[in-house]
């Protein structure tokens, strides 16, 4: 049973926060179902629907939206965005949702529920460190945060037959304008303030 | 044609197989690649737009010092560098904005292109039916072009979002069978396989069972995480559902190749995780 919406819970102001975030257009939504009947993720998990997500944030349902583990579990192939009648942009709407949800997570106001920012923190990391990816870096990583060690210990032997196949550098790849990568990430950092 | 080759990240590590089809095929065809210098990563799909669009747009910028369009095999590049092209030339306050952020001095001049696109566009389906060695009869094969090399649309931009066709007629051109396909811009499910397997797995099946069904014994890719979903993870959907699978994935380029007549090792086709050698056989390659 789904419980009563109490208006003093609710953030009148989560609607602009996400406008600012990057999604301009959420309110030009007119709730046809589009987005939910494209979603490849809905398909599998019926929990998962966009066009609810957004409406709950609508409502200023702000802790709901940003401490559910849903969330976290588009896949971002932009069907929902590429039928949408109304240029709503949801995959960019749900996208400022994550980005408010790591904000809000990062400054202890809400405990998130995926894996994720920690697992693109990783990839950004090895970024700003090399200006490329580091693959094999970014694949122990992956594995260790989301199977444990066992994980790793079981994920070896395909990482053997790439090593085999060529296809794993042991080395990073930096790349000669790293003061420029450094200055990037510097300013978007500081951006997000 | 000469163009500034963004190989990525991937094609510089396991798509090393793409990367060496793309240069194989190019180099027959006529398209000059310079490996744009010193390029860094887009910020794949795991950065948000704002670290994302700076980190493309300092490739924009070095490519547009070689006055070269970007030509990039790889889907999430393609958007990616795409998507920041389009938002700093459409606005100019904000190009100034990234300007300063990656202090550089990009104009907008650079065009980003789909490896896809100039092959079937600029190479032209005439010319590559000409240079056919060796016709793929025998190959019953799937199209799939995935998500970001048609969507979104206005991003995207050279093919159909709905039932793209380019990678349908260079499939045909090549003299392999095309079959009709329900899966061509289904998502691979390749942005969850860290965060949530069990769905992204799903979603690859779903894609590969579409393939089985018709009847195909090799499906198609155009994108490196396609290629990770449908070919390194085929075995893990193996084990997690009970079944064979055995379905080669491969990179348009492979196909391609192996059609003007390119060698097995040229194409890096030993290097796919499922080894194609029963459809090689079945085209009487050893
Ligand atoms: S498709 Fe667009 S208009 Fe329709 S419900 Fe989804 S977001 Fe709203
Ligand atoms: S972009 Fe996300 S919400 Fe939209 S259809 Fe794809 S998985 Fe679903």
């Amino acid at each position: 049973m789904t419980e009563a919406i109490r208006l003093t819970d609710t953030d009148p102001r989560f609607v602009d926060e996400i406008k600012e975030a990057g999604g301009e257009n959420i309110l030009m939504c007119y709730q046809c179902g589009t987005c939910t009947s494209s979603c490849p993720v809905r398909e599998i998990d019926e929990r998962y629907d966009p066009l609810k997500i957004m409406r709950m944030a609508v409502l200023g349902m702000k802790k709901e939206v940003l401490s559910s583990d849903i969330i976290w579990l588009c896949s971002r192939c932009y069907a929902c965005h590429e039928h949408c009648p109304q240029g709503v942009g949801i995959t960019e709407v749900l996208h400022a949702i994550t980005n408010i949800a790591e904000r809000e997570g990062k400054e202890g106001n809400i405990k998130i529920k995926s894996l994720k920012p920690r697992l693109d923190g990783v990839f950004n990391d090895l970024i700003r460190k090399y200006g490329r990816l580091f693959e094999i870096k970014f694949f122990v990583h992956l594995v260790l945060l989301s199977k444990g060690a066992t994980g790793l210990l079981s994920s070896a032997p395909d990482g053997f037959v790439m090593f085999r196949k060529g296809k794993l550098r042991l080395l990073p790849q930096k790349i000669k304008g790293m003061k420029q990568i450094g200055r990037i990430f510097k300013i978007v950092e500081a951006n997000k303030k | 044609m000469k163009f500034a080759y963004y190989p990525g990240c991937y094609l510089h590590g396991s798509a090393v197989e793409y990367d060496m089809s793309t240069r194989a095929v190019c180099r027959k065809l006529g398209i000059e690649l310079i490996e744009l210098d010193d390029w860094n990563c887009c910020g794949a799909v795991e950065a948000r737009d704002s670290l994302s669009i700076p980190l493309s747009a300092r490739n924009l910028a070095l490519a547009e010092k070689e006055g070269l369009d970007i030509v990039a095999p790889c889907s999430v590049c393609f958007h990616k560098l795409s998507k920041a092209n389009k938002m700093v030339k459409e606005d100019e306050k904000f190009r100034k904005k990234i300007n300063e952020t990656i202090d550089g001095q990009y104009q907008g001049r650079v065009g980003v292109r789909h490896l896809l696109d100039i092959i079937v566009n600029d190479v032209g389906l005439e010319r590559i039916s000409k240079g056919v060695k060796a016709p793929l009869e025998g190959v019953n094969a799937v199209p799939y072009y995935g998500c970001l090399i048609v969507r979104p649309s206005e991003i995207a931009k050279f093919d159909d979002p709905e039932d793209p066709q380019s990678l349908d007629d260079l499939i045909k051109a090549t003299g392999a069978e095309c079959l009709p396909y329900s899966h061509k811009v289904s998502c691979c499910g390749g942005g969850l396989l860290a965060n949530k397997e069990d769905f992204a797995l799903e979603m690859a099946k779903k894609i590969i069972d579409g393939a089985k069904e018709g009847g195909s014994n090799c499906i198609v890719v155009t994108c490196p995480l396609c290629h990770t979903m449908l070919d390194f993870q085929q075995s893990n959907i193996e084990s997690r559902y009970g079944i064979t699978i055995d379905l080669p994935a491969l990179y348009f380029t492979q196909l391609l190749g192996l059609a003007l007549g390119l060698g097995v090792k040229e194409l890096g086709l030993d290097k796919n995780m499922v080894a194609p050698m029963k459809l090689l056989e079945s085209i009487c390659i050893e």
